[in-house]
C-alpha cells in the first residue's frame, strides 16, 4: 500500500517535470547531427518557456522583492505576497509583479521564504500545498529548519526542496539547495532547470539547520558581536579590518545589518537549538539588536 | 619622527617592513642572527625594487638611494640608536620575551618596542622588559606591500604617547591603522576563525564536500577565495598553531577550539600549497 502511494508521487513529480518541459531522455540514440538540433530546439523552447510559467513568492521582505525581480527579469509571470507582518513597510515590488494573496492554482514553481517564524512559515507551505498541484515543486528556505522536517507539515512531501536564502545573498549567482529524505530526483530535475532559467547555478549540500554559507556567515557576525561586547576595536574597525585584511566583501557588522539582525538571530538560534553546543552560543547583544534593529551603541 | 628604524628577524614579514620602510625614506638596521637569511632577504628586496624600476615607478637614483638606506646587521645592540625597533621572529612567546627583555636594555630610552605577532599576547611579551608601556603590537598583515592595514595592538601597559607614535609612524609607511585591544587574536584571527572553524565543522559532518563549501563561499557569498583554499594558501600547520595559541589563551574558550582535522593533516604532512598537499592537491600544477 505504501509502496503504491510512493510510486504516485513519483509519477506525480513526474508530471511535474513535464509541466515545466524537462526533455524526456528516452531516445538516447540519436545521431550527433539530430542531437545539435534537438538542443537548439530545447534552447529555444527554455527562451520562450519563461513567458508561460508562473512562479508564486510569499515570505519575507526583502528576499521575496528579490526572487520576484529576479524572476521577471527571467521572463517568468510573477505572483508574490508578503507575510502580515510586512505588509505595513512600503512595498518594493517591481511594477510587473502580481501581489495577491491568492496563489494561482496555475502555478508552476512556488518560493516560500520564511526565515524568522516557524508557525507562518507552517502556515504557509500547508497553503501552498493545498492549493497547488501535487506537480508543481515548492521551494522553501531551509536555513532555520531543515527541509525534511518542513516536509513532514504538508502532504505531496516530494514537491519540497529547502533552499539557502538569506537577505543580500538572493541575488548572487549560486544557490544552495538542500533535497529532502522524500524527494524523487524528478523533481531535482525541475529545480536544476529552474534555476538555470534565472542564472544561477546550484550546489546539492546536506539538509542541515544553516546549510553552509548561512552557518559560517551568521558564525563569523557572532564572533564580531562578542568582539564588541568585549570591546577589542571599534565596530567599524573591526569591519575595516575584515575587509583590508581578510578580503571579506563586507564587513561582518555591516553585513549583519544588510541581512537583518533578526534574520541571523534567527539562524544562530536554530543552529544552538539544534547543536546545543557551547561554541554556538549567541551574543547576548545580537539578541537585543535582533529586537531593536540598530547595533548596540557604547 | 621615525629616522631610524630597526627590524629583527629577516624573514618575509621583516623584509617586506623594511622594504617598505626604505621607500618611505626612512634608514633600516635589519638585524638577524643568519647573514644567509640576510643576505638573502637584501636580494629578495632588490629584485622587488628593480620590478618596479623596470615598470617605471624608480628611477635609478630612486632605486641606488632606497637600497643604501637598508643596511644589515648581525649584532643587536647596533639597532641602539633607533627611534623604533619592529621585532618579527619565530610566533614563540618564550623567544619573544626574552628578546624583549634584551631591546629594552640595548635600546635607547625613548625607542618605541613592537611586535609583529599575530596570536600572542602583547602583554605577555612586554612582561620582562622594564619598560613595558614602550612596548606594542603591530600586526602587518602578508603581502605587507598590498595589504593596506596594521592592527595597532595596546598591551595593557602600553601608553599613550607609545600608541600615537607607532600609529603616526605606521601611516608614514602608507598603512591605515586600526586600534585593538591586547585580546586573544586580536580582530582578524579571532574574527577570521569561524570562517575557517564552521567550514571544517561542515565538513567533519559531511554536509558538504571540500570544493562545494569553497564554490559556495566564493559564489553565493562574494568571497575572494573559499575557507579550504585559505587554509592551503596560509599554511595548515601556521593555522593550526595560532588555532590553538588563541584556544589557550582564551582557558579553553569552545568557540576558539581547533578542529581536530587541522592536526591530522599536520601530522600526515599535509600542510597546504607549501608541500603540495593540503585540502587540494597541487602536484598536477608543478
Amino acid at each position: 500500500m505504501k509502496k503504491n502511494k510512493k510510486k504516485s508521487k513519483i509519477s506525480n513529480a513526474k508530471t511535474a517535470a513535464k509541466a515545466i518541459k524537462v526533455p524526456s531522455n528516452k531516445k538516447k540514440k540519436e545521431t550527433e547531427e539530430h542531437a545539435i538540433q534537438k538542443k537548439e530546439a530545447k534552447h529555444s523552447q527554455e527562451k520562450r518557456k519563461p513567458e508561460k510559467t508562473l512562479v508564486y513568492v510569499l515570505g519575507e521582505t526583502p528576499m521575496v522583492e528579490q526572487y520576484a525581480e529576479i524572476c521577471i527579469a527571467r521572463g517568468y509571470d510573477v505572483y508574490a505576497s508578503l507575510n502580515e507582518s510586512y505588509l505595513k513597510e512600503q512595498s518594493t515590488f517591481s511594477p510587473s509583479v502580481t501581489i495577491t494573496s491568492t496563489i494561482p492554482k496555475n502555478t508552476s514553481i512556488a518560493i516560500e521564504l520564511t526565515n524568522t517564524n516557524i508557525p507562518v512559515k507552517k502556515k504557509n507551505l500547508e497553503k501552498l500545498a493545498k492549493a497547488l498541484p501535487e506537480t508543481a515543486p515548492i521551494l522553501s528556505s531551509s536555513v532555520i529548519i531543515t527541509a525534511t522536517e518542513q516536509s513532514a507539515w504538508i502532504a505531496g512531501k516530494h514537491r519540497l526542496v529547502g533552499i539557502a536564502a538569506l537577505p543580500t545573498l538572493i541575488d548572487k549567482p549560486l544557490v544552495e539547495i538542500a533535497p529532502t529524505i522524500y524527494m524523487p530526483k524528478e523533481t531535482l530535475d525541475v529545480v536544476s532547470r529552474f534555476f538555470r532559467t534565472i542564472n544561477k547555478e546550484i550546489e546539492i549540500v546536506q539538509d542541515r539547520i544553516g546549510m553552509v554559507l548561512p552557518r559560517i556567515l551568521c558564525q563569523v557576525i557572532n564572533e564580531a558581536a562578542f568582539a564588541i561586547i568585549e570591546n577589542i576595536a571599534a565596530p567599524e574597525d573591526i569591519d575595516k579590518a575584515m575587509t583590508l585584511c581578510m578580503q571579506f566583501p563586507r564587513g561582518p557588522i555591516k553585513w549583519a545589518e544588510q541581512i537583518g539582525f533578526d534574520q541571523v538571530y534567527a539562524v544562530l538560534t536554530a543552529l544552538y537549538t539544534d547543536l546545543q553546543e557551547e561554541r554556538y552560543r549567541i551574543a547576548p547583544i545580537l539578541k537585543q539588536m535582533a529586537s531593536t534593529g540598530i547595533w548596540w551603541k557604547q | 619622527m621615525l629616522k631610524h628604524l630597526g627590524i629583527v628577524g629577516a624573514g618575509t614579514m621583516g623584509r617586506g617592513i623594511a622594504q617598505l620602510a626604505a621607500l618611505s625614506k626612512i634608514n633600516v638596521q635589519i638585524y638577524d642572527v643568519n647573514e644567509t637569511i640576510l643576505r638573502r632577504s637584501l636580494e629578495h628586496i632588490k629584485a622587488d625594487l628593480r620590478k618596479m624600476l623596470n615598470m617605471g615607478k624608480l628611477t635609478s637614483e630612486e632605486f641606488t638611494a632606497i637600497m643604501e638606506r637598508i643596511r644589515t646587521r648581525t649584532s643587536l645592540p647596533d639597532l641602539g640608536h633607533c627611534d623604533c625597533i619592529i621585532e618579527s621572529v619565530i610566533e614563540d612567546i618564550r623567544v619573544k620575551k626574552d628578546l624583549f627583555k634584551h631591546l629594552d636594555t640595548i635600546a635607547n630610552s625613548t625607542a618605541v618596542l613592537a611586535s609583529t605577532t599575530s596570536s600572542l599576547p602583547v602583554t605577555s611579551i612586554a612582561s620582562l622588559t622594564r619598560n613595558p608601556e614602550r612596548v606594542i603590537g603591530l600586526h602587518f598583515f602578508h603581502p605587507v606591500n598590498t595589504v593596506a592595514l596594521v592592527e595597532v595592538v595596546k598591551g595593557y601597559k602600553t601608553n599613550t604617547e607609545t600608541l600615537n607614535r607607532a600609529i603616526e609612524w605606521v601611516k608614514l609607511l602608507g598603512k591605515d591603522t586600526v586600534i585593538v585591544k591586547d585580546l586573544p587574536g586580536f580582530i582578524v584571527s579571532r574574527v577570521s576563525l569561524p570562517f575557517f572553524s564552521e567550514a571544517l565543522r561542515l565538513l567533519g559532518e559531511n554536509a558538504a564536500y571540500t570544493e562545494q563549501i569553497d564554490n559556495i563561499v566564493r559564489k553565493a557569498g562574494g568571497f575572494s577565495t573559499g575557507p579550504f583554499e585559505m587554509l592551503d594558501q596560509i599554511g595548515i600547520d601556521t593555522a593550526l598553531t595560532e588555532i590553538e595559541s588563541l584556544y589557550e589563551q582564551s582557558y579553553g574558550e569552545p568557540r576558539l577550539r581547533p578542529h581536530p582535522f587541522l592536526k591530522q593533516m599536520v601530522e600526515s604532512g599535509l600542510l597546504g600549497k607549501k608541500s603540495a598537499k593540503g585540502f587540494y592537491n597541487y602536484e598536477e600544477v608543478k
